[in-house]
């Protein structure tokens, strides 16, 4: 048991009092070294921890402590990691999914809230939080026609504090690009990155596909519409350094797959790739088993890893040791350097969601985009 | 001692705590206006109002960055020339960083191995005179891109440049020394080179910190042992002005540089070898005259044993 909850059962089962006092006093879950606790309190037939870990069950039970309204479970965490969770509490027959009530961080996504356990040893990276000394980049709207798709598209356009007409800038093509803002803090990171000299300051395109699953799946026409339309609009719009060296392309998920095909269409035209967690379902032989959604993108990935080419000259890759696609990461690492391609590969003690790609950013962006630190000496 | 020769005064970074002041005080430099070339801050040169505080003295920014701005948007000739440079040296620095790497990895791999002592005493010599080969081919390609350039692109071709470098040229006779602040240190050595204030440092006294520091030396090397995307080698970035010789300055090193990792110290001291690689912290300070120097304040250098020791006045 863990030793807060053994503290507090120390002279028999404690009261409602005893209990309240410990959940005002305690931070939960219970982080004990590797050992973090789960707690909830209230009446329940069953409660079950939801994490999605690969490798763990997807629910573990919890264990009512006997004589009070508290229920608990413990997972082993090795340091550093940080995982997303739900409570699952059954009652009278009915099952629902709830945050924890007891631990006040959430991440947020496109379909609502998880709750955070930040293992011991994980820290929030200091360059992910605003900082109010770093000059602030802006983010303006840009609509182009698309007749690759036949409509209008809207983008999000990231110029950086003290932004030059006169000057040229590299450029990041970023898929789910209104979700790395909304869920990463993407703006908060590249301001803070360019402010600290980490990164050049850079234009950055924000894309966020109306049908994702679909267009970022390996489709030809999202690569004709990054490549032939995407790009002649920012050049057409904004100061571009004209050279495929200070061009790159960002995803995660299916948005890394929409890099990675996008680039392999045009090999010459990105020079840089940052790939996040990407699904890159593919089969040796057989069927893959990851669902119709996956059938183009596995039909692209055994494509790709039969003749990849040389899609970039430096790729970034990270994934979540916690997620199943590490397997599909790790795999392709040997494919990519075989080509010669600078391939820097990243794992990290979490899962498949926005936070994770967010604590990556640093790595990858100063990685394909060293800014002038180097030769700065103040 | 030379006691007519110029004064140098070489500090580390201004930031949180200047120095400036009390080196400047120290160093004997007679009262009166003081240039300033803060080309190395780009955008924001010339916002000197803080440094006019603290050195309680007339200052006159000479503006190498905008001047560079303005000349180049006039002579459109001029600014070809200065971006294929440019180009030849971002591609000769790229292609030295490559060979680097490898020679570098190679060099630091000999430097941990275990084995026979002579055998690997031979190697490791050899393995840093690679390097020291290397760094040296680098220096005369960058040099001979630059004298390229120098050749068509000089003063007497350009009377628009001509009429900069006269400018320049009256404010440094009026004033009583040459103030170089710290910033990016390509975009400074770049403007000094143009406008020919490296000239005009050799017969001035100078105070000069960080990258000003860097740049008035006989080679620029790079150095950031915990940059964000990873551990890099040191690199030459060009020749310096050359200004005070015999010396490598390591700015900010206690951040920068792994000065507690003895191997490493020792490579970068021999690697760069005669040249003594000179730590200068915040508040640090080092005054020379001529090549001698005849003050320090916490200034220290790197060892070829690999100790990171006090600088002593010769």
């Amino acid at each position: 048991m863990n030793p807060q909850l053994r503290n507090l059962f120390r002279k028999g089962t404690p009261d409602a009092a005893a209990i309240d006092a410990f959940i005002a006093a305690a931070e939960f879950p219970l982080v004990d070294g590797r050992d973090v606790t789960f707690v909830y309190r209230g009446a329940a037939d069953a409660v079950h921890l939801r994490c999605w870990i690969s490798g763990l069950d997807t629910a573990q039970p919890f264990q009512a402590l006997a004589g009070t309204d508290l229920w608990a479970t413990t997972i082993d965490l090795p340091k550093g990691s940080r995982i997303e969770y739900k409570f699952e509490v059954s009652s009278n027959g009915h099952r629902e999914l709830v945050l924890d009530p007891l631990n006040g961080v959430l991440a947020h996504d496109p379909f609502g809230a998880n709750s955070v356990c930040q293992g011991y040893g994980y820290e929030r990276p200091a360059w992910t939080l605003a900082d109010t000394g770093a000059r602030q980049g802006e983010i303006h709207a840009s609509r182009l026609h698309s007749t690759v798709f036949g409509e209008d598209r809207d983008i999000q356009v990231y110029l950086p504090a003290r932004f030059r007409p006169k000057r040229r800038y590299p450029l990041l093509v970023v898929h789910d690009g209104v979700d790395y803002l909304n869920f990463a803090a993407f703006k908060v990171v590249l301001d803070n990155l360019i402010h600290a000299l980490e990164i050049p300051a850079m234009i950055v395109a924000l894309l966020q596909s109306p049908d994702r699953l679909v267009e970022y799946g390996a489709d030809e026409r999202h690569a004709r519409f990054v490549n032939d339309e995407l790009l002649p609009h920012m050049a057409a719009h904004f100061p571009l350094i004209d050279d495929p060296v200070a061009r790159g392309i960002l995803g995660a998920s299916f948005g890394a797959v929409a890099s990675l095909h996008t680039a392999w269409r045009n090999p010459g035209h990105f020079g840089q790739l940052l790939l996040q967690s990407g699904s890159f379902a593919f089969s040796d032989i057989g069927r893959h088993n990851r669902g119709p959604v996956f059938d183009p993108v596995a039909e692209f990935m055994n494509e790709f890893r039969e003749q990849p080419g040389r899609p970039a000259e430096r790729i970034y890759m990270s994934c979540g040791i916690y997620e199943s696609l590490i397997y599909e990461n790790r795999s392709l690492v040997p494919k990519l350097q075989e080509q010669g391609i600078d391939v820097r590969f990243e794992e990290a003690r979490d899962a498949h969601n926005w936070e994770n790609w967010r604590d990556r950013l640093r790595t990858g962006l100063t990685w394909l985009f060293p800014g002038p630190l180097w030769m700065v000496y103040e | 001692m030379n006691a007519t020769a110029p004064v140098r005064v070489l500090l580390g970074p201004q930031s949180p705590e200047p120095n400036v002041a009390q080196a400047v005080a120290a160093s004997g430099l007679p009262d009166g206006p003081l240039a300033v070339v803060s080309a190395g801050w780009q955008e924001t040169e010339g916002d000197i109002d803080e440094m006019r505080s603290v050195l309680a003295r007339q200052l006159e920014d000479l503006h190498l960055y905008r001047r560079e701005e303005q000349l180049l948007a006039a002579l459109p000739e001029l600014a070809a020339a200065a971006r294929l440079r440019q180009e030849q040296l971002i591609e000769q620095q790229r292609l030295y960083r490559l060979r680097l790497k490898q020679l570098s990895l190679a060099a630091r791999q000999v430097m941990r191995a275990d084995g026979d002592a002579d055998l690997l005493a031979a190697e490791q010599r050899h393995a840093i005179a690679q390097l020291r080969a290397l760094d040296r081919h680098h220096l005369y390609r960058t040099e001979l891109i630059w004298r390229r350039f120098s050749s068509v692109n000089g003063p007497d071709l350009h009377p628009e440049l001509a009429r900069h470098i006269r400018e320049i040229q009256d404010i440094v006779d009026r004033s009583n020394g040459i103030v170089l602040t710290g910033g990016n240190v390509a975009v400074l050595i770049n403007r000094l080179r143009l406008f020919e204030v490296d000239r005009m440092l050799e017969v001035n006294n100078v105070v000069a910190w960080s990258a000003g520091a860097m740049a008035l030396t006989g080679r620029i090397v790079l150095f950031h042992d915990h940059a964000p995307e990873g551990r890099r080698d040191a690199e030459i970035l060009c020749a310096g002005c050359n200004t005070v010789s015999g010396y490598v300055f390591l700015p900010d090193a206690s951040r920068r540089l792994r000065k507690a990792d003895r191997q490493r110290v020792s490579f970068f001291s021999r690697r760069f070898a005669p040249d003594q690689c000179i730590a200068l912290d915040t508040g640090n300070e080092l005054q020379l005259r001529g090549s001698a120097i005849v003050r320090v304040n916490g200034a220290r250098k790197l060892g070829s044993k690999g100790r990171v020791s006090a600088v002593k006045v010769k």
